[in-house]
């Protein structure tokens, strides 16, 4: 048996931290093997040894039963080895062509011959199944699209083993089940795919065989028919996590927050949010579903008072929110966790017990005459650190020593006890660990049962089906339909999501 | 009428020609840099110690040729010198510019002192210009208009024939791909195995090159002398000019054009009795008035948005429960 990748004892360290222990990993030609674990497990780091971007400390790679250094991409990409990064590494100015041959142009008499890469790029998109229009610009295409673009690219070079690194993060259900089909058809022609998630769903659904790693070091590879979700998570986490949809008692509380006929542009000043009705009431949970980017960004910068509605109410207790300031919404009830915490929801550079103060600065008992009492925020944010289980060593840490999960935190203690009775969640759980996500899922439903109003706009469905009591779907910045939460479909979200209108798909069974 | 017809003439085009001609070498130069993703505000000084070397180099060869060999190797010294503090050290692009640029001044003056024992300019002492181009033929086709195209230093050619080159390098060429990827997007290039490094060095020593090429033009060119800080501000007008035109071969074209025009409108101004002074401040008025208007649209949305703060702050505050705009904005 040759193995596709074969990698022994690789250790790579980054100063005193081991992000690879000794890992040991062998993928079969023709398989799909996935790699999962948590953030800060070492899923990417090992990747990035493997194509050549970073040198292990220790350890040795095969390449189809043959040792090797690789100590470029370059190397790597001569071996068949093929990466598609997370983050799409396009040049947005080239076109499709282009970026596809970039690296390898096709040229003649010295000048990049342009007819012959679009000639090859669509010979190849037809060969392998992957619709692209080659003479485009790559700027605003879709993800979905750019997507398919890294692994044409990948394919141009001839790889016979392809690496996606988190290929699911930012697609559709569709695009995602798709682009398994895809894999899938590679894998018929002989072709490895090694993928890297941390969705648990997707790599039961998809992947042959299973690595789990957990703090640098492989817990365990076994074939998919071994394993249960249940036994992933506990591989994973290392203790049992629940992902069940939580169970509740039904309030039918007041109606707190009253949206009706809201529209917004984006930084573009194109309509973004285009007229959003709906309300949340008191001891809810109102879902909000969507692909990133269909509007979801933009309600919530309204709600919240950072981005000027066009057209259109949202009332708080009856209170207009609309051409409020931040400060003054803040002052009327709601509390916002922004979706992006390192541009919104912290300072980086500032202390925690900084951190939690902002919002609050002029308010007793953390100032008093104007002047801060300093003692006071830092035993507030001593208490919260116990309270929400921050990984910190005090409130004179600096944000950015924390861990992703822990900042998040941080901005939810924050928000949380700001004594708002809405609360505006936007993806409180993105690259959070499935740990601390638990946490803050028996956080957020506390607040519930306390009968806050809590509107919670989520990139994930899994979220979304464990906590709301109703899930509203956009696209292009509509809402294109309700759902209840208890009795979800996730097809029919799926179909939503991907702006397809819910009585069409009806009338079409 | 009369006054504007002796000034708007023939000789004003040429004259444009003639002084938009270093600034498109220099800013053409630049051009590789910024798109390269290195902001070189280092261009005055290479032109400079470029100017002063083609200078030295024309006396010690008994050659123009010789002088602008000399010229433009001093002005790549200074762009290796920028490369390997901020390609290889990564130091900032705007400390090692503006202290390079300082060190040319310094180092021309003082070894004008010790070389000539004069300070000031040098003039004369054996001096080599550059030859004038006549086209063969031109002549007999445009009769009073040959010295539009015809008579020039060869530098100037080398000026304008540089715009389309570049079109071609930037459009069609693996080194104008990779450089336009490793400025707009580093990590594609690294992901493809594409050396950052080794292309913007390649950028930052074709900028050396096309600065040395316009130095030497300065000092060999028309007049046939060196003068302490000759390049007057021409480096940081080219840099003013990249920032707008985002290093578009066209756009730097236009963007020199319109600064030779004006440089050459206040020469012929001078000889109308206009001050001096005033009259000098032209180009740079004119041009950065001019690109200030064409990028008013694509300001940085920072002063934008300061602009709007300002006015909301001092207009009255509006009702709340009013919806701003409701018109328009159903699409």
């Amino acid at each position: 048996m040759t193995f596709a990748v074969e990698l022994k004892g690789i250790t790579k360290r980054f100063g005193a931290f081991t992000a690879n222990s000794g890992i040991d990993l062998a993928v079969r030609q023709g398989e799909i093997h996935a790699i999962i674990g948590e953030n800060g497990a070492g899923k990417t780091t090992l990747m990035n040894v493997l194509f050549g971007l970073l040198q292990p400390d220790e350890g040795t790679i095969s390449v189809n039963g043959k040792p090797m250094a690789i100590d470029s991409p370059a190397v790597a990409i001569n071996e068949g080895l093929g990466m598609v990064h997370q983050h799409f590494k396009l040049v947005p100015s080239l076109t499709v062509a282009d970026n596809i041959f970039l690296g390898m142009e096709i040229r003649r008499r010295g000048l990049i011959d342009r007819a012959a890469q679009v000639e090859r790029t669509r010979a190849l998109s037809q060969k392998f199944g992957l619709k692209v229009d080659a003479q485009e610009r790559v700027a605003g295409l879709s993800v979905g699209i750019e997507q398919r673009i890294e692994i044409l690219k990948v394919l141009a070079r001839n790889a016979r083993t392809i690496i996606l690194d988190e290929p699911t993060a930012v697609l559709t259900p569709q695009e995602s089940r798709d682009l398994f089909q895809t894999l899938r058809s590679f894998v018929d022609d002989g072709m490895t795919v090694i993928f890297i998630s941390h969705h648990l769903e997707e790599v039961m659904a998809v992947s042959d065989t299973i690595t789990v790693l957990r703090d640098g070091r492989v817990v365990a590879t076994r074939p998919k028919q071994e394993l249960t979700k249940r036994e992933l998570v506990r591989l994973m986490v290392g203790r049992d996590v629940s992902f069940d949809r939580r169970p509740r008692h039904i309030v039918q509380g007041e109606s707190v927050l009253e949206i009706e006929d809201l529209w917004a542009r984006d930084d573009r000043r194109l309509a973004a949010l285009k007229s959003a009705t709906f309300s949340v009431r008191a001891g809810e949970i109102v879902g909000i579903a969507g692909v990133a980017g269909n509007g979801q960004t933009e309600l919530a910068e309204v709600l919240s008072g950072l981005r000027e509605a066009s057209h259109g109410s949202a009332k708080l207790h009856g209170k207009e929110l609309v051409g409020c300031t931040p400060a003054e919404i803040r002052d009327l009830g709601l509390a916002h966790v922004p979706g992006d915490r390192l541009a919104r929801g912290v300072d980086r550079n500032a202390a925690l017990s900084t951190n939690i103060l902002m919002g609050r600065q002029k308010k007793a008992p953390f100032a008093k005459n104007g002047i801060i009492n300093w003692t006071v925020v830092q035993d507030e944010m001593r208490a919260l650190i116990k309270r929400f289980d921050i990984r910190a060593r005090g409130p004179r840490d600096v944000a950015r020593s924390l861990s992703g999960g822990n900042i998040q935190k941080v901005v939810l203690a924050r928000e949380f006890t700001a004594g708002g009775d809405m609360l505006l969640i936007d993806q409180p759980s993105r690259g959070v660990d499935i740990g601390a996500q638990e946490a803050i899922h028996d956080e957020i439903m506390r607040q519930r049962a306390e009968g806050r109003a809590i509107l919670l706009i989520s990139t994930q469905l899994d979220e979304l089906k464990a906590l709301a009591d109703r899930i509203i779907v956009m696209f292009e910045g509509r809402i294109m339909g309700v759902v209840d939460g208890n009795t979800m479909d996730e097809d029919a979200i799926g179909l939503m999501m991907a702006g397809v209108d819910p009585s069409d798909v009806k009338e079409d069974e | 009428m009369e006054v504007l017809s002796t000034i708007f003439n023939v000789a004003l085009i040429v004259a444009t020609i003639r002084t938009t001609a270093p600034i498109l070498l220099v800013a053409l130069g630049g051009s590789f840099t910024t798109k390269a993703g290195i902001f070189n505000i280092g261009l005055e000084g290479q032109m400079l110690i470029a100017a002063f070397f083609a200078v030295l180099g024309s006396i010690w060869t008994g050659s123009s040729l010789g002088g602008m060999v000399i010229g433009v190797a001093a002005a790549l010294v200074f762009a290796l010198v920028f490369a390997v503090l901020v390609i290889s050290f990564r130091a900032n692009e705007v400390v090692v510019g503006l202290a390079l640029n300082i060190l040319a001044g310094g180092m021309t003056i003082s070894l004008m002192k010790a070389i000539f024992g004069t300070r000031g300019s040098i003039v004369g002492r054996g001096i080599v210009g550059l030859p004038k181009v006549q086209i063969p033929g031109a002549r007999d086709i445009l009769g009073p208009y040959t010295q539009l195209i015809s008579g020039y230093t060869p530098l100037i050619y080398v000026a304008f024939i540089a715009v389309p080159v570049l079109i071609l390098i930037y459009g069609r060429t693996r080194l104008g791909l990779y450089i336009r990827v490793v400025g707009e997007k580093p990590e594609a290039a690294e992901a493809l195995g594409i050396s950052i490094a080794k292309v913007r060095y390649t950028a930052a020593l074709l900028c050396g090159l096309l600065a040395g090429l316009a130095g030497a033009h300065m000092s060999l060119g028309y007049i046939t002398m060196f003068t302490e800080n000759m390049s007057s501000g021409r480096g940081f007008m080219a840099v003013a000019i990249l920032i707008f035109s985002g290093g578009d071969p066209w756009r730097v074209l236009a963007g020199c054009l319109l600064f030779g025009f004006a440089d050459a409108l206040s020469l012929r101004l001078q000889t109308f009795g206009f001050p001096s002074y005033l009259v000098l401040a032209v180009p740079y008025t004119v041009a950065l008035t001019a690109l200030f208007a064409l990028s008013w649209k694509a300001r940085p949305k920072l002063i934008r948005e300061t602009i709007e703060t300002m006015q909301r702050a001092l207009s009255v505050h509006p009702a709340k429960s009013e919806t701003p705009d409701t018109s328009s904005n159903r699409s």
